[in-house]
C-alpha cells in the first residue's frame, strides 16, 4: 500500500541514498538520516515513514545486513551494514544515475551555448 | 535466482515470527523517537516539550508501522488467514452443509485412494528386481492352433539358449510341489525348480550364502537348496548357521546353500504360485521327453530391444521347427515379465479405478451444487461486501478458501474411509491378486489423496464462484424472490449427474450379467457333496511304482467301503487344480497327418468319472485290466473323439500322443467335456489315460459323499492316516469352493462395481433432488401466482417435472454414448453377454429416469402445495 501513490521517482534514489551513507560503515537509521541530512547539506529530509519501509525492502533483498548493537552513548539500536551484493548494487546504482542526470543536464543544456 | 529465495524465506520468516518482528519494528521506533526528541533537548527544550515535538515530527506511529510491516510480510498470506476464519465461519453456522458436502467429498476421496492404493501396489510400482523392464518371459508359440503363449520343451528352451544373442541370460524355471519328512508331520511345500544363474539374472542376492553354480545344473540338478526368508523364519528360527545344514525333499537330503532376503517376490505368474525353496534344474534325458513344462525367463542383453529379441527368436524357431519334427509349426514369443505378472488383473484394475473416478467427479458435481446452493443464500450478503468495495477476485478466493477447507475436512475423513476400505478390499481381493501384501497406504497413495482432495476443492471453488458472482451487485442487491421462469439453475449438474450415474451403473450390470453368466456355466461335473484332497508320497517306501500302486489301491479299497462314502477316484490334477500336461495328438492309423492336434492329458482311475459325475458317452472305463505293466488304454472327450473321428465310432481306435516319446493306447471310451482349467476357458480336447499304467507319487483323491462334507473330510485324512501316518494329505477343500475361488476375481469386480453404481445412484438421487428442490424453493412467487391464476396442482406438478425430464433424457443420451465406449474397453472382463448388452443399458436408463423421477416428486409435490397467498406476499 505505501509503495502506491508516491513519488516513485524518488523511490529508487532513496534506496541508492541509503547505500551510499551505509558506504561509511555501519549505521542504524536514526545515524542514517542523519547522515543524509548533513551530507546533503540539509537539502534532502528523509522521513522515517520512508527510511524504514526502505531499509526492510533492502534487508528483504539482500543489499544490506543488521543486527542489535550499541551506540555511543550505550543504547541498543538496531545497526545496518552494506553486504556484498549491496555493495554492487550500490555501484550500479551509481553508473546509472550518473548516466541518467549526465542525460538531464544534456537535455537542460539545449539551446543554452 | 537466490534474491527470490531470500525475500521468500524472509517474509515467511515475518510470517511465522510475527511477534519478534512487531517487536524489532517498536524498537526501532522507539529509538529513533528517542534521537529525534534528544535533538530537541539539546537544543535547549524542556523533556516533555521535545517528546511532543518529536512524536509530532515523527507522524502517525500506526501508518509508519504499517509502511513497515508491508515490507515484512505478504499481503495475500495475510488475506489468506482472514479467508481461513471467514470460511471457517460460513461453515460453522451451516452445519448441515458442511457435513453433507465434507462426507460426500470424504467418499469420493476416501474410495478413489483406497483402490488407487490397490492399483499402486499391483500395477505401479515396479518390481523389486534390477532393471525390471529388461526382464522378459519367453514362450512357445503355435499360431496355427491361436496358441500365442506356450511353456516350453527343454530341448527347445537348451536351443533358445545356445542360439540367440538378445538375451543376458535365460532361466527355465518349474513349480516343485514337494514334502518335507520331519517328525510328527510330513509337511507339504511348494518351491520351483530353476536355472543356475536365474537370481543373478533377476537381480536379486541371497541374503546369507550363495545361489546355484553352473555346475549344479548338471544331473537334473544338484540336491542344493536357496530357503525363502519366510521358510528360514518359520523352521530354522532365523538360524544364520543353517549353511551347510540337510533337509529332506521328497526323501532326498538337499544341502541349503543360501537363504533370500525378506524383501525377495518371487514372480508369480502362470503356474508359479508362492514359493519357499529353490533347487537348481537341469536337463536330462527324462525331463527332455516330457514335453512342454517349462517357464523362460530371460534378460535383455543391453541395447536389444524387446522387438529385436523377438525378430531373432523368430528366426532361430524357424530353424528349430525344420530340424524337428515335433517343432513343427511353433515359434516363440517373447512379453514383458511385468505383462505376465500384472497381466490378468490389469483391466479389471483400471475398470474400478476409472469407475471411482467417475464416482469422485459425481461427488465434485454434488458438492459444487451444495455450495451453490449455499452461495445462493448468501447472495445478498456477498453483494453487500462487494458494494462496500471487496473486489471480484478476493471473492473467488474467500469460496475457493471456503471448498478448500471443505475438502480438508472431507479428506481428513477420507483418509480414514480410505485405510479402512483398504483393509477391507485386501481381505475381498481374490487370492491370486499379485503382489496383493505389498498393498499400503505409502507416500504416493497419500500424494494421490492430497492431489485427490485440492483438486476437487479447487474445482468446486472456481465452478461455484464462477456461476454464483457474476451476478451484478445492483440486481442481487435489488433482486427479490420474484423472478419468473429462469433457466434451471445447476441443470448441467443435473446432466452430468444421470450421465455419470448411467456409466457406472452399466458398467456394473455388464459386470452382474457377466458374473451370472459365469455362475450358469454347466462345468461338465458336479461339485456337491464331492471333496479334493492332494495326496503325496515320498521316500523310499514309495520308490517303487508297485508300492504307489499299492498303497492307492488300498486307499481307494478302504475308502469305498467306508459307509457315507459313495465314489472315490484318482486323478492327476483336480478340475480347476491348475495347468496339467497338454501334448499333441493325433488318429494313430491315419495314413495323413492333419493339422497338429494338442489335447489337456489326465491320468484317472475309472471311479473319478463317478465321483465327478462326468458322464460316460460310449465305451468303457479302467478297470483291472489297466496295470504298470499293461499296454496303455485312453479314455477321451467328446470333443476330441469328434475331432479326430467325425461321425465315426473311437472306440477300439488308436490314438497317438506325443508325450513318453510317442505312444498309442487303445480308446476304450468317451466321457463328457469338462471345463478343467476355470469357468471361461471353454472344455479343451482331452485325453485321460489309466493311472495304474501310469503311477505317480502325487495324486488328487476325488471323494464323492452322502453326507456333510466336512464329516467327509474327516473321514478321508482319518483313512490316509490309518493307512500311513507319515503320508501328507492336503490342499483338501469341498469342490464347490474350487468353483467359487475360481469366480473370485469376477466376484470381486462385480461386487465393487455393483457397490459403486449404488452409491452413484444415491448420489445422482441427492444431487437432483438438491437442484429442484433449491429451484422450487426460488420459484415460490411465480408458482404461488400460477396457483393464485388458477393452475391445477397437476400443473404445477407438471411444471416441474418437465424441466427434470428434458434434463434427464438429455443425461441419459449423453451417458449411453460414454457407457458405450467405457463397456467396450472392459470388453475382456465380460463373458456371455456383448459389451453394447441392450438389455443392460434400457435398464440402466429407466433406472436412472426412476432415480430422476422419484428424486424430482417430492420438490415437485412441494411446488403444488405452495399457497396462493405467496404471489402477494413480498420478501
Amino acid at each position: 500500500m505505501a509503495d502506491k501513490g508516491k513519488g516513485d521517482v524518488l523511490q529508487g534514489t532513496l534506496d541508492m541514498l541509503v547505500l551510499k551513507s551505509l558506504q561509511l560503515g555501519p549505521m542504524h537509521g536514526w545515524g542514517i538520516t542523519e547522515r543524509l541530512e548533513v551530507g546533503s547539506e540539509r537539502v534532502l529530509q528523509v522521513g522515517q515513514g520512508s527510511l524504514y519501509p526502505a531499509l526492510y525492502r533492502l534487508e528483504r533483498q539482500g543489499y544490506i545486513a543488521s543486527e542489535w548493537g550499541l551506540t555511543g552513548n550505550n543504547r541498543q539500536a538496531r545497526y545496518y551494514k552494506l553486504t556484498s551484493a549491496g555493495r554492487k548494487r550500490l555501484a550500479e546504482e551509481r553508473a546509472t544515475w550518473a548516466r541518467m542526470s549526465r542525460a538531464v543536464d544534456l537535455v537542460l543544456q539545449m539551446g543554452d551555448g | 535466482m537466490r534474491a527470490p529465495l531470500r525475500d521468500i524465506a524472509w517474509r515467511l520468516a515475518g510470517l511465522f515470527r510475527r511477534g519478534r518482528m512487531e517487536r524489532r519494528l517498536d524498537d526501532e521506533m522507539r529509538f529513533h523517537l528517542e534521537m529525534l526528541a534528544e535533538r530537541y533537548t539539546n537544543a535547549g527544550l524542556p523533556l516533555a516539550e521535545a517528546r511532543r515535538r518529536a512524536l509530532a515530527e515523527f507522524g502517525g506511529t500506526e501508518r509508519f508501522k504499517d509502511a513497515a510491516r508491508d515490507e515484512y510480510r505478504s499481503r495475500l498470506v495475510d488475506e489468506l488467514g482472514q479467508d481461513v476464519r471467514y470460511a471457517a465461519r460460513v461453515l460453522r453456522h451451516n452445519p448441515g452443509f458442511t457435513m453433507a458436502a465434507a462426507l460426500t467429498f470424504a467418499l469420493g476421496i476416501g474410495a478413489s485412494t483406497a483402490v488407487f492404493s490397490v492399483v499402486n501396489s499391483v500395477l505401479l510400482r515396479s518390481l523389486p528386481y534390477t532393471d525390471p523392464d529388461r526382464l522378459v518371459v519367453v514362450w512357445e508359440r503355435h499360431a496355427g492352433r491361436g496358441v500365442e503363449r506356450n511353456v516350453v520343451a527343454v530341448d527347445n528352451f537348451e536351443a533358445w539358449r545356445e542360439r540367440s544373442r538378445s538375451f543376458a541370460g535365460m532361466a527355465g524355471l518349474v513349480p516343485l510341489p514337494a514334502t518335507i519328512a520331519g517328525a510328527p508331520n510330513p509337511e507339504r511345500v511348494i518351491g520351483a525348480e530353476v536355472s543356475p544363474g536365474y537370481f543373478k539374472l533377476l537381480g536379486v542376492r541371497p541374503a546369507l550364502g550363495r545361489e546355484f553354480s553352473a555346475e549344479e545344473e548338471s544331473g537334473g540338478g544338484a540336491n542344493v537348496l536357496v530357503l525363502s526368508d519366510a521358510f528360514w523364519r518359520s523352521h530354522f528360527g532365523a538360524d544364520s548357521s543353517v549353511l551347510g545344514r540337510t533337509l529332506p525333499i521328497d526323501g532326498r537330503a538337499h544341502t541349503i546353500v543360501g537363504v533370500m532376503p525378506p524383501t525377495f517376490e518371487p514372480p508369480r505368474f502362470f503356474w508359479l504360485s508362492e514359493q519357499v525353496f529353490w533347487r537348481p534344474f537341469g536337463p536330462t534325458e527324462s525331463n527332455r521327453s516330457w514335453g512342454r513344462f517349462l517357464l523362460v525367463v530371460a534378460r535383455l542383453e543391453d541395447g536389444a530391444t524387446i522387438e529385436a529379441a523377438r525378430r531373432e527368436m523368430a528366426a532361430v524357431t524357424d530353424g528349430l521347427a525344420r530340424e524337428k519334427s515335433s517343432n513343427h509349426g511353433w515359434s516363440a514369443s517373447v512379453t514383458t515379465l511385468e505383462s505376465e505378472i500384472t497381466g490378468e488383473v490389469r483391466s479389471p484394475l483400471l475398470v474400478l479405478l476409472g469407475c471411482v473416478g467417475l464416482l469422485l467427479l459425481m461427488a465434485i458435481a454434488n458438492v459444487t451444487n451444495l455450495t451453490l446452493a449455499l452461495t445462493r443464500r448468501r447472495a445478498h450478503e456477498l453483494a453487500v461486501r462487494r458494494a462496500i468495495g471487496a473486489t471480484s477476485w478476493r471473492l473467488v478466493r474467500q469460496l475457493v478458501t471456503q471448498s478448500a477447507v471443505v475438502g480438508a475436512l472431507g479428506g481428513i475423513i477420507g483418509a480414514a474411509v480410505a485405510v479402512a476400505s483398504v483393509r477391507g478390499l485386501i481381505v475381498l481381493l481374490p487370492p491370486e491378486i499379485p503382489r496383493a501384501d505389498a498393498i499400503r497406504v505409502d507416500g504416493a497413495v497419500l500424494t494421490f489423496m492430497v492431489i485427490a482432495a485440492a483438486g476437487a476443492s479447487l474445482v468446486v471453488g472456481l465452478v461455484s464462484a464462477l456461476r454464483a458472482l457474476p451476478a451484478g451487485v445492483a440486481t442481487t442487491l435489488g433482486e427479490t424472490s420474484g423472478r419468473s421462469a429462469r433457466r434451471l439453475r445447476g441443470g448441467s449438474l443435473v446432466t452430468a449427474e444421470i450421465a455419470l450415474g448411467l456409466v457406472l451403473t452399466v458398467l456394473a450390470g455388464l459386470m452382474v450379467r457377466t458374473f451370472v453368466a459365469l455362475r450358469a456355466v454347466d462345468v461338465g461335473f458336479e461339485t456337491d457333496r464331492v471333496v479334493a484332497a492332494r495326496v503325496g508320497l515320498s521316500g523310499p517306501r514309495y520308490s517303487s511304482p508297485d508300492a504307489r500302486s499299492a498303497f492307492f489301491a488300498g486307499l481307494l479299497e478302504q475308502l469305498r467301503t467306508t459307509p457315507g462314502v459313495q465314489a472315490a477316484g484318482l486323478i492327476s490334477t483336480r478340475p480347476f487344480g491348475g495347468a496339467g500336461p497338454a501334448t499333441t495328438v493325433a488318429d494313430a492309423d491315419a495314413r495323413t497327418v492333419g493339422d497338429s492336434l494338442t489335447a489337456d492329458v489326465r491320468f484317472a482311475d475309472g471311479e473319478v468319472f463317478q465321483a465327478l459325475r462326468i458322464p460316460l458317452l460310449a465305451g468303457g472305463l479302467f478297470g483291472a485290466r489297466d496295470r504298470p505293466d499293461g499296454s496303455p488304454r485312453v479314455v477321451i472327450n467328446e470333443i476330441l473323439a469328434r475331432t479326430l473321428w467325425p461321425g465315426g465310432n473311437p472306440i477300439g481306435r488308436r490314438l497317438r500322443l506325443e508325450m513318453f516319446n510317442g505312444i498309442t493306447p487303445e480308446v476304450i471310451g468317451v466321457v463328457g467335456d469338462v471345463h478343467l482349467r476355470d469357468v471361461r476357458t471353454p472344455p479343451r480336447p482331452t485325453a485321460y489315460l489309466a493311472d495304474a499304467t501310469f503311477p505317480s507319487e502325487v495324486r488328487d483323491l476325488i471323494v464323492r459323499g452322502r453326507g456333510d462334507v466336512p464329516a467327509l473330510v474327516a473321514t478321508v485324512r482319518a483313512t490316509v492316516r490309518g493307512l500311513d501316518a507319515t503320508v501328507p494329505v492336503y490342499e483338501t477343500e469341498a469342490l464347490e469352493m474350487v468353483i467359487g475361488r475360481a469366480l473370485a476375481r469376477d466376484r470381486f469386480t462385480t461386487m465393487l462395481l455393483g457397490g459403486f453404481a449404488l452409491v452413484a445412484l444415491l448420489l445422482a438421487g441427492v444431487g437432483i433432488y438438491g437442484v429442484f428442490a433449491a429451484d422450487v424453493a426460488e420459484r415460490r412467487k411465480e408458482i404461488g401466482i400460477r396457483v393464485a391464476l388458477g393452475a391445477p396442482a397437476r400443473g404445477v406438478v407438471q411444471l416441474v417435472m418437465r424441466r427434470a425430464a428434458n434434463r434427464a433424457l438429455t443425461g441419459v443420451a449423453a451417458g449411453a454414448i460414454a457407457a458405450l465406449l467405457a463397456a467396450r474397453g472392459m470388453k475382456s472382463m465380460l463373458f456371455g453377454v456383448e459389451s453394447t448388452d441392450p438389455t443392460s443399458f434400457l435398464g440402466v436408463a429407466v433406472l436412472l429416469l426412476l432415480v430422476a423421477f422419484v428424486a424430482t416428486l417430492v420438490p415437485a409435490v412441494r411446488a403444488s402445495r405452495v399457497s396462493p397467498l405467496v404471489a402477494l406476499r413480498t420478501d
